[in-house]
């Protein structure tokens, strides 16, 4: 009787259509990050934090932009958007039938994401927490000494990504999408690589930063990871790209 | 009822004088935030609009580049013509203002001898500050140790919070052609 209704009342919590995606809780741990930080390349705590389930869907970002208008493409300022957002939607407050309302919202700016979050009482998650979560396959938590894993991750970003079924499993955590068609913002990737421009200038580092250098990467080994890092940090915050999306984190009370 | 209605109608009057044309899409003061500066006032960031501005982020706790952004930016400001002195306002935003009180603001301000009329210190919400961070171009990353490293840049904004340009702080002197685009773009009719 007790079990049943822990059940009926975990189900209320996610069945409707209109409440947010529900978050799951992500154990904190040790994590060696395929990034190294200004801290060296050794295991770093991560601590513990909620993750939204799945990427945030074309229909939340819909009812999004419809209470707050002023992130509809044709109100947007430029400073936070480039001329692509959204701009494959039917019209300025609905993606129309050509775009699956479910499947991740994508050509959305990072200061969009952002804003996203924030009106959910929620954040983007830090690097950090997004390669914690994602180093995790259905089994496993940390599945990346796995080679042929690691290898199939280099389809990120693609119709071939190893998450891209909308039945694909969800992993250790219970988290979905990860390594999906869309690519995820996170709220720290502009910090994610020194400046481009000053690299290999010891000097310029120093002057630049005020403290140590920029990062580096702990494992050449991880490609995939490598190459998901590289993009990001290729992007301005005002860009957008037709497959990167984002989903939110909590941070635990 | 009627000094109600004066009241109001003024106070709109007033919003709207305070408003000004709809501001241009690429100004980085159509991000809404609120602030604080050193003598705890508290005031809106698209409240710099209206004058051309310096601006930078920095944290009180540095001891290496965070003195020279104020240095270099006394200098710029030593370095400008008396009637173009007082066209131009800095304002350097906290990007630790757990930490960043306007007391310790206030203490910034009165050891380099600031000019309260025309510098402002700033300590932003604690969740504005990557979005201005990121609208400014300015990298930033906490450290374990409760530092940060962060880009150090002067930037120009004009009178309507555009980016006219930006020059790194390498040193106690601010870069000669930063120095003289200043000068050109106050020195232009606008």
């Amino acid at each position: 009787m007790f079990a049943a209704a822990v059940v009926w009342f975990a189900l209320m919590g996610t069945s409707s259509p209109t409440t947010q995606a529900d978050f799951v809780e992500v154990p904190g741990g040790e994590f060696r990050s395929t990034v190294r930080s200004d801290a060296g390349d050794g295991p770093r705590t991560v601590t513990g934090f909620a993750m939204s389930r799945r990427p945030v869907t074309v229909r939340e970002y819909e009812r999004f932009v419809r209470e707050q208008p002023q992130w509809r493409r044709d109100r947007v300022p430029s400073l936070v958007a480039d001329r692509a957002y959204l701009a494959h939607w039917h019209s300025a407050d609905a993606a129309g039938s050509d775009v699956d309302p479910d499947a991740p919202v994508t050509q959305v700016s990072w200061f969009a994401a952002d804003a996203y979050c924030n009106s959910i009482d929620a954040r983007l998650p830090d690097w950090a927490e997004w390669e914690y979560v994602a180093a995790a396959d259905a089994t496993r938590r940390d599945a990346r000494g796995d080679s042929s894993w690691r290898a199939r991750l280099f389809d990120d970003g693609t119709p071939r990504a190893v998450d891209a079924r909308v039945d694909s499993p969800a992993n250790a955590y219970g988290v979905r999408g990860l390594h999906g068609t869309a690519w995820e913002w996170v709220g720290d990737y502009a910090s994610l690589l020194g400046n481009a421009d000053k690299r290999g200038s010891n000097d310029g580092d120093r002057l630049q930063f005020c403290g140590a250098s920029g990062l580096s990467f702990a494992n050449s080994d991880d490609y995939a990871v490598l190459k998901r890092v590289a993009l990001l940090s290729a992007m301005e915050p005002r860009s957008t790209l037709g497959n990167l999306g984002f989903r939110c984190v909590r941070s635990s009370p | 009822m009627l000094q109600g209605f004066l009241l109001s109608l003024s106070l709109l009057l007033a919003a709207t004088a305070t408003a000004g044309p709809a501001l241009p899409g690429d100004s980085v003061y159509n991000l809404p935030a609120s602030m604080t500066d050193q003598s705890g006032r508290v005031l809106a960031w698209q409240d710099l609009r209206g004058k051309p501005v310096v601006v930078s982020m920095f944290y009180t706790n540095c001891h290496l580049m965070c003195p020279l952004i104020i240095a270099s930016g006394k200098a710029l400001q030593k370095q400008l013509p008396q009637d173009q002195q007082s066209a131009l306002d800095f304002a350097v935003v906290s990007i630790d203002p757990a930490r960043d009180t306007p007391a310790a603001l206030a203490e910034v301000s009165q050891q380099h001898r600031l000019d309260n009329a025309r510098w402002h210190l700033l300590r932003p919400e604690a969740r504005d500050v990557r979005t201005l961070a990121s609208a400014l171009g300015v990298r930033y990353r906490a450290q374990p140790d409760g530092s940060f490293n962060h880009t150090s840049v002067l930037i120009l904004l004009d009178r309507d919070g555009r980016i006219v340009a930006r020059s790194e702080v390498d040193g106690l002197q601010p870069d000669p052609a930063f120095v003289s685009t200043v000068r050109e773009h106050l020195a232009a009719p606008n």
